[in-house]
Parts: structure tokens; C-alpha cells; sequence
């Protein structure tokens, strides 16, 4: 063991590390039948010897200890948190509210049609908005996260392919897209095919136009792209595509620039997914839950994933809404039960708080949002992809690496100026990629907090490039050794 | 619009600053024949006022257990969740955060999710775990994915007790992959050992639940010796709350354990969001899906944690991913671990012993009614399945007008089990609970025979 363990110093020690033998945070009700000799009932040979070895604590030490941890986490509430294609939007607490109602939160997924139909009734709902809103014909809500849309969909271009004769062999995207683009396709059992975006940061149509033919059994698009940049030559790109008889699907993590501005299903699009999580205002908790529907035109609906929800206007069943199971052509089911229902209730909630206008307000001020920031910033960090941008633009740290100051460095910077970082490093195309997505709930004075942090830490890579490789300072730990972390790996608690 | 600050004011400043006229000269890019030029129609806008009393009017026209005397499971419960469980999960801190990429302002959620991996070691005696999945049910697919990986083989073998919902995500998830999947046949409600052996050549895993869809407990022993022995992968799909008192997946040799933490502090919520997690042994450590978090110090030496081992996942290594996942259940992951530490050693120990004493004075209650017999004769942990005089459809009907939901209906998901009920017992059901199932039950069947 090194020395630095020995000199470790410890902010919080784990859940494992406090507590003490006999105490306990929960109590349950007497038991009022007789109770079981497990040995006896289930037989020994199912019973294990020791328990598990859970921590004991008293119910005010488990509340201390996670509030203690949840002191130690930026977080939206609390000020900017701009990393690109994440949409880090202000979640509103209706939302929340209308997740907890018992009606939804307490209902159990088996429970018959007749005794749920305010569940079904909004899934149908909320399906039919995010069509409208899109302008695709069928949205299924049960992929539980974007990735999982995007398997669901890439299996409904291969069942699509299959039923016209061969399911075809690959699938293009291009080098911008997000990683999860070419890690779904793969578990699609396509083969992933790279094509390199133009100079302007737009894919390069004659590039596509020769690398499409009839392997391609689709087109992944992210639109605007992950440059912040709006594809002008989509409708060209699709008829390429279609030409092909390959289909075009939008990786809608970037639809917050779009409500109420393009609805992809217009231009050509055939399929997509949404993120709840991110365009619809549901919380990201740390990284999950999120949910992923996936829509698509009426020529595939058929192969959406099983039960799909339903309504009988005839009511000839007794009741309106239902799940309909008799789907022979479906890609089946990517998700034990219905997809992330409550996070479904939290977006059809903020759906109807902000109605048509609202949500065409949403893409305006994030487009606005984004290029106030871009305007302001040009200056003092490279722009490689000049122009109007969408909901997000990308800066590189070029300029300053000059000074031995990286992207990085930066980043974690700004954590001392309290705001989040941007996300770094990617769109991978970029070098030193900073990108940026302030996304619309941010006022003008945030916005302009922002871009102070920014200028200053610009003006420190030139006059004091320490203050920034130092960096940070003010955060409950300081720069965390990652390589060591890989290398020493400690990734469950062990007493030493 | 309360979500959005900017004024008209603060928009024209911005326009000027920006040096445009108008909002729609910033879409310059996007071509006029591609802009949506009509209004969309979706419903709104409402007031926070207006809005309530709408979800509320739809919340109202579902039934939960709180309106009914509900015994129903299948893989989600309605398992109390403790208040203190709630209140953590609500905390913006944890709530409103995004996935930990700067560790050094993400602390408390990567702590929590270090926490969470060790309590999924624990309970599954296994070495390490991840940081979570979408369900149990995409868990089990990742996990065979993870053998296919691993022995380079196209064979899975599940056992046919397995939950229902989870074979059909198991089936779409290997779709469009040249993998054959073989479902072990059951006898008496287990997967069947004799010629069991033989179905395992040439699998990359085999997959069995325990305590699986019946509540019945598995010979797990003997299906991961069949494992083994042909050279394959066991998954185990377990229950938390059972590992309190059942041997670990790692007592009975399971090379990676996987299963849905809902039942952690999580309401059923129309099954979802779930909460599925994955264990395995240091050799699979890098074929496991999904973020891991590590632990590490700064260079003053203080203790932190970081993502690891990232070159596995979809953002680094695009299409050579062990996983497409990205977005995880870190909040239901963090909901877990805040109940796994409020119950302790001896809380949950506690409640599965309890859910054992319950489930049994129910199984005998209930077998006592004329007519009315266990399916099976293995031993059960929360669930199990009663065989009825008469259609489960049609005593589920019945008994729904007394208010009285007994179970799921076994024909549903197995043919010849159309008289079946999977009845689910936990902590929060009385004895008088169970007696007032019984009557009724035995009322029910009475009145159908004499009709």
C-alpha cells in the first residue's frame, strides 16, 4: 500500500464505516402470525451462514450521512450546469409532485385496464403529443433511457429491412454523433459506418452519397448535430438515403432546439427517439432514471415494441383505454413493463404546462440562450465552427493549450467560479472540445456570470496558467487521480 | 412563461448583443421550407393550479393498494418505503444532478453509487458490481451479453421459470444477434435437472431465477454444476430482500449475479422507473456494462471517487462498447442504498423473515379453502401459486367487486395454468389481511359451485 492511503484523508467515511452493531434506522410492525423457523420451512440447505454484512445505523445517522453527501454535489438548483447535448434544464417541481400522486406512483403494473385507466389514458396522451410535436404517427414510451430507443429503433429498421426481403448489413453515422449512436447499432447486429463531417461541420453530402447503398439499412442523424449546427442540407441528405431505400433516424438528444420550430417527421425523418430526461424536463438524478420513446411514421408502426396503449372510443370492452398485446410484428419488448412511467407523468406534465407557444418559446430562448454565450465567449476561445448556432456550439481550447493549459484544466476551473462545466472532449472531431449548452431556463444575469467565469479563466491561462492546472480549489476534493483509480482498482468498500 | 427569465427586455438586449433583429434570424441555417410554420397541437397551456387538478383527476382513475386489498407481485412490490427514503431521493442535490462527469463536484452521487455497488456486492457475496441498469429484466439481458463476450459462444440457455417479462427483453435484446435461445423445461414449478446437463453443451450461460417467477426456490446449486461443467456462464437472476436470509449467489459458485432492486425503496410505479443490478467476479470486471465508480484521492491525499474503467463504455469505445447503456437508475440505485443502510443487518433479516412467516400462514390459509390447493409442493419465499376450483380470471372478477385483488393470473403467461393464481405476500399485509382473502376466496368458489 502506498504512502498517500496512509496519509488518506477522509470526508465523509462511508455508510460501511459508521453505524454500530444493534442500531437500527427502521422498525416493522409486530409480527402477527407465527413466525417461521426458516430451517425448518425452507430446508438448510437454501440458508446462508452469515448475513449480509449490511452497516448499522440509527434513522438520524442515515439522514446525516446522505446529506452530507448530497452537500458535495453541484446540481441544477443550484446555478448553471451547461453540458452539451445533456440539456441540464431547470426541472419544475409539479412535475414531481404529479410523479408522487399515489395514483401513479402506488399502481402496481398488473393491475387490470378498468383500475388503471388514468395511467393508460396519459401514456396515450402523452404519446400523441410527442407524435404531434415531432410530426412522427406512433410513439412507443417503453424504452426506459435514449440508448434503449436507439436499439429499439435500429431493431425496427432491421425487422423493417427483413420483411422487404434482407435485413441489410450496416448502418452510417457520422463522426459527430454520440457514442451511444454506434454502440446501439452493434446491438442491433449491424456493422457501424463512419462518415467524416465537412469543413463547415455538416456532413458532407457527396461523402454520404457514395457511401450509401443497399447494405445501408439506415441513416443515424443527430439534427441539430452535436456541433450545435443545423444540418441545411437535410432534406438533400434524406432523398439520398431514401434513394438507397435505406431509412433516416433522428437521435433526438438535440430536439430542444426544434419544439414548436421543425418537426422532424416533415422533413423525411422515418424514425427517432426522445429523451424525457432532457428535452421534457424530467430530473437526470445523477445519471438516471431517464426514459427514451421511440416514434416513428405509420409505414413502421407495426414493429414498435409490445403493448402499445390504446383507446376503444366504443368502449366495448367496458372501458376506453387498454394495452394492446396483439402486435405480431413488433421488435418485442425492451423493458420489463411499460417503460419509466413516472418519468412519462413528469414530461406530460410540463407538455401541458407550457401548451404550443410555450414549447416554441422553449427552442427560441435556448437557440437565444446558446448564441449569447457563443457571441460572447468567440473571442476568447477558438469558435471552429463560426456561424449562427442551435441550443449548443462547441469552443475549443486551442488557444489556451498553447499555454499548457487543456480543456480539462478549464473545466474543472470553472467549478471554482461555481458553475458546472461544460462537456469536454467531445464532439470528438473538436480538439480540446468545450461544449456548451446553457439551454433556455438560464437568465441573461446567469448567462453573464457565465461568461465572466469564462473571460477570467481565459485571462488567468495568460497571466497565472497555475491557478487553472490547480484547479479546483473550492470543491470538497481536489483533482481526483483517475489513472490511479483504473490502476489501483477500489471499487467496493473493503476495511483495511 | 415561469420556466423561461428572459424578458422581452433581456431578448432585445441579447439580439443586439448577438447583432440580429429578431429571434428568427438565429435560425438561419435551418432552410424556410423545413421551418414548422403552424401551431402545435398539443393541449395547454395551464396553470400550476389547473394542471394539478388535471393529474389529479387522472391519478384518481387508477386503483393502488391503498384502495384495495392488493396481493399482487410478479416481479414489482409494493413493499413499504420508508420515509427517510424519499426524503434523500428528493434532495435537488442528488435529484437535479447529472451523470458524475466532473467527480470533483459530483461527490455525493459518486459516493452514494460506491456505496450502492458494495451493498450489491454483499448481498450477493460476488466481488464487484456496477453502478446500475434499467430493470431486472434488461439486467439479465446485459448479463448474457456479458457471457456471449466472454466464452465467444451463441447458445443461452433460460430456464422456463423465469419471469415471463424477462425473457421477452432477454429475446429482443439477442434478436438481431446469431444467438439461439433454448428455454429448460420445469417440473413441479423448478427447472427440470434430469437432461439438463445436456441442454447446457455448447452455451455460452445458463440463466435461472431465484426465488423465480412462482416464488419457488431453485436448485441453483445444480444448475450452475451444469453450467460448469459444459463450460458456460451461470446468471443468477436473485431477489435483495431474500439474500437477508437465502445463500449468496457466490455461496452456490454464480458467476454473475443480476437482478430488480425496485423492492428497495422504491414504489411499483407502474413498473417503472426499475431498478436492475449486476455482480460478478473480478475476472468479468471489465466486461461488465455500464458506469463502475472507483475510488481514489487528490493530491492532498483526500479519499474520492471517480467514474473507472470507462474504456468499456459506448462514449469511449463507440461500437466496440461492452454496452450501449448511458443513462443508468442512479436516483432508484441511491434510493436502494439509503434503505439497505436504514433496515441494517437485522432489519432486513427482519423483513424477510417476516415476508416468510406471512407468505406461509397465507399459503396454508388459503390451501384450507374447499377446493383450493398449492400448485407446488417446493419450498416458496414471498410468492406463491394456488390452484382454484374455478377460472383465476373469473374469481380475480369476483373478488375485485369486494375490493380484493388476490394475484396475477398464471394463464396469462403459462398455458394450462388458467385456474393459477401468483399470490404475493410482503410485510405490509396483516393477518387479517389474509383471512379476509381467504373468506372471500372460499365464498367465491362456494357460490360458483353452487351456481
Amino acid at each position: 500500500m502506498s504512502v498517500e492511503v496512509a496519509r488518506e484523508v477522509v470526508l465523509e467515511p462511508t455508510i460501511f464505516e459508521e453505524g454500530r452493531e444493534g442500531r437500527r434506522g427502521y422498525a416493522l410492525p409486530p409480527l402477527d402470525v407465527p413466525e417461521i423457523d426458516l430451517e425448518e420451512v425452507l430446508g438448510p440447505g437454501f440458508l446462508r451462514e452469515a448475513p449480509p454484512s449490511l452497516p448499522d445505523l440509527s434513522e438520524p445517522e442515515v439522514v446525516r450521512h446522505f446529506t452530507r453527501l448530497a452537500e458535495m454535489n453541484h446540481h441544477v438548483d443550484r446555478a448553471i450546469y451547461p453540458l452539451g447535448s445533456c440539456t441540464m434544464k431547470y426541472n419544475p417541481k409539479i412535475n414531481e409532485e404529479a410523479a408522487a400522486l399515489e395514483g401513479f406512483a402506488g399502481l402496481h403494473p398488473e393491475t387490470d385496464a378498468r383500475d388503471c385507466q388514468g395511467a393508460i389514458a396519459l401514456m396515450h396522451g402523452l404519446a400523441r403529443m410527442l407524435a404531434e410535436i415531432s410530426g412522427m404517427d406512433a410513439v412507443s414510451l417503453e424504452p426506459p433511457a435514449g440508448a434503449s430507443g436507439e436499439l429499439a429503433g435500429m431493431l425496427i429498421a432491421r425487422a423493417y429491412h427483413r420483411d422487404r426481403g434482407r435485413p441489410r448489413s450496416k448502418v452510417i453515422v457520422p463522426d459527430s454523433a454520440h457514442g451511444t449512436n454506434p454502440a446501439s447499432l452493434t446491438l442491433a447486429g449491424y456493422e457501424a459506418v463512419e462518415i467524416a463531417s465537412g469543413p463547415d461541420g455538416r456532413i458532407d453530402v457527396d461523402a454520404l452519397a457514395a457511401t450509401v447503398d443497399d447494405e445501408v439499412a439506415a441513416v443515424m442523424l443527430t439534427n441539430p448535430n452535436t456541433l450545435g449546427v443545423y444540418e441545411s442540407r437535410v432534406r438533400e441528405i434524406i432523398d439520398v438515403v431514401h434513394g438507397a431505400g435505406a431509412l433516416v433516424y433522428l437521435d433526438g438528444a438535440n430536439l430542444n432546439a426544434s419544439l414548436g420550430v421543425v418537426r422532424p417527421g416533415d422533413v423525411g425523418f422515418d424514425l427517432m427517439h426522445y429523451n424525457l430526461h432532457k428535452t421534457f424536463s424530467s430530473p437526470h438524478g445523477g445519471g438516471g432514471p431517464g426514459s427514451g420513446p421511440v416514434g416513428v411514421k405509420a409505414f413502421l408502426a407495426d414493429y414498435l415494441p409490445w403493448p402499445m396503449p390504446a383507446r376503444d372510443e366504443t368502449e366495448s370492452r367496458g372501458y376506453e383505454y387498454y394495452f394492446d398485446y396483439d402486435r405480431p410484428k413488433s421488435i418485442g419488448k425492451v423493458h420489463g413493463w411499460f417503460g419509466n412511467f413516472l418519468v412519462a407523468v413528469k414530461a406530460y406534465t410540463y407538455i401541458l404546462r407550457l401548451g404550443p407557444d410555450g414549447l416554441r418559446r422553449v427552442a427560441e430562448n435556448a437557440v437565444l440562450n446558446a448564441n449569447y454565450l457563443q457571441e460572447k465567449l468567440k473571442d476568447d476561445y477558438e469558435l471552429p465552427y463560426a456561424g449562427r448556432c442551435q441550443h449548443e456550439f462547441v469552443l475549443s481550447a486551442t488557444r489556451q493549450k498553447e499555454k499548457g493549459v487543456r480543456a480539462l484544466d478549464v473545466a474543472k476551473r470553472l467549478l471554482d467560479y461555481g458553475a458546472h462545466a461544460p462537456t469536454i472532449y467531445f464532439p470528438l472531431i473538436v480538439k480540446e472540445a468545450l461544449m456548451i449548452e446553457p439551454t433556455e431556463t438560464e437568465s441573461k444575469a446567469s448567462l453573464d456570470r457565465f461568461v465572466e467565469a469564462m473571460r477570467a479563466i481565459a485571462r488567468e491561462c495568460e497571466t497565472a496558467p497555475d491557478l487553472v492546472l490547480g484547479a479546483p480549489t473550492t470543491t470538497p476534493v481536489g483533482r481526483l487521480d483517475e489513472v490511479r483509480a483504473a490502476k489501483d482498482l477500489d471499487v467496493c468498500w473493503e476495511r483495511s | 412563461m415561469p420556466y423561461v427569465p428572459n424578458t422581452d427586455r433581456d431578448r432585445d438586449e441579447m439580439l443586439a448583443s448577438i447583432g440580429v433583429a429578431s429571434v428568427d434570424e438565429l435560425f438561419p441555417g435551418v432552410p424556410a421550407d423545413v421551418r414548422f410554420r403552424g401551431v402545435l397541437d398539443v393541449p395547454g397551456p395551464l396553470s400550476e393550479i389547473e394542471v394539478d387538478r388535471h393529474v389529479r383527476s387522472l391519478a384518481g382513475r387508477n386503483k393502488t393498494a391503498r384502495d384495495t386489498l392488493s396481493f399482487l407481485g410478479a416481479g414489482v412490490y409494493a413493499h413499504a418505503v420508508p420515509s427517510v427514503v424519499r426524503h434523500v431521493t428528493s434532495m435537488p442535490q442528488f435529484s437535479t444532478a447529472y451523470t458524475p462527469y466532473q467527480a470533483e463536484a459530483s461527490q455525493g452521487t459518486l459516493q452514494s453509487i460506491y456505496e450502492f455497488q458494495t451493498l450489491v456486492a454483499r448481498l450477493t457475496g460476488l466481488e464487484v458490481a456496477n453502478a446500475s441498469l434499467y430493470d431486472g429484466a434488461s439486467a439479465v439481458a446485459e448479463a448474457a451479453l456479458l457471457a456471449i463476450g466472454a466464452t465467444r459462444r451463441g447458445r443461452i440457455v433460460v430456464a422456463s421459470t423465469v419471469s415471463p417479462q424477462v425473457r421477452a427483453v432477454l429475446s429482443t435484446y439477442l434478436s438481431a444477434l446469431d444467438v439461439e435461445i433454448i428455454e429448460a423445461p420445469a417440473e413441479d414449478g423448478l427447472t427440470a435437472i434430469p437432461g439438463f446437463d445436456r441442454l447446457c453443451e455448447g452455451a455460452a450461460a445458463v440463466i435461472v431465477q431465484h426465488p423465480n417467477f412462482f416464488g419457488l426456490l431453485e436448485p441453483v446449486g445444480e444448475v450452475v454444476h451444469a453450467a460448469k461443467a459444459a463450460g458456460g456462464l451461470s446468471i443468477a437472476s436473485v431477489d435483495p430482500i431474500a439474500l437477508a436470509v437465502l445463500k449468496s449467489p457466490a455461496d452456490y459458485g454464480v458467476d454473475v449475479a443480476v437482478g430488480e432492486g425496485q423492492s428497495l425503496g422504491s414504489p411499483p410505479g407502474f413498473g417503472g422507473p426499475l431498478l436492475g443490478f449486476m455482480a460478478t467476479t473480478r475476472k468479468h470486471l471489465r466486461r461488465l456494462p455500464g458506469r463502475i465508480i472507483g475510488a481514489t484521492t487528490d493530491a492532498r491525499g483526500r479519499r474520492g471517487y471517480v467514474m473507472t474503467l470507462q474504456t468499456r463504455e459506448q462514449h469511449i469505445r463507440r461500437e466496440k462498447a461492452t454496452s450501449n447503456i448511458c443513462t443508468n437508475q442512479a436516483l432508484v440505485a441511491l434510493a436502494a442504498a439509503v434503505y439497505l443502510s436504514l433496515l441494517g443487518r437485522e432489519g432486513l433479516r427482519e423483513l424477510a423473515v417476516q415476508i416468510v412467516s406471512k407468505s406461509h400462514y397465507a399459503a396454508s390459509a388459503l390451501a384450507r379453502v374447499e377446493g383450493v390447493k398449492l400448485r407446488f409442493g417446493g419450498p416458496f419465499f414471498r410468492e406463491f401459486v394456488l390452484e382454484l376450483p374455478v377460472s383465476a380470471t373469473v374469481a380475480k372478477e369476483e373478488l375485485s367487486r369486494a375490493g380484493i385483488w388476490p394475484g396475477v393470473s398464471c394463464g396469462c403467461y403459462y398455458d394450462g395454468m388458467e385456474n393459477c393464481l401468483l399470490v404475493s405476500v410482503t410485510e405490509r399485509h396483516t393477518k387479517d389481511d389474509v383471512d379476509t382473502l381467504a373468506s372471500a376466496l372460499e365464498a367465491v368458489i362456494v357460490e360458483r359451485r353452487g351456481s
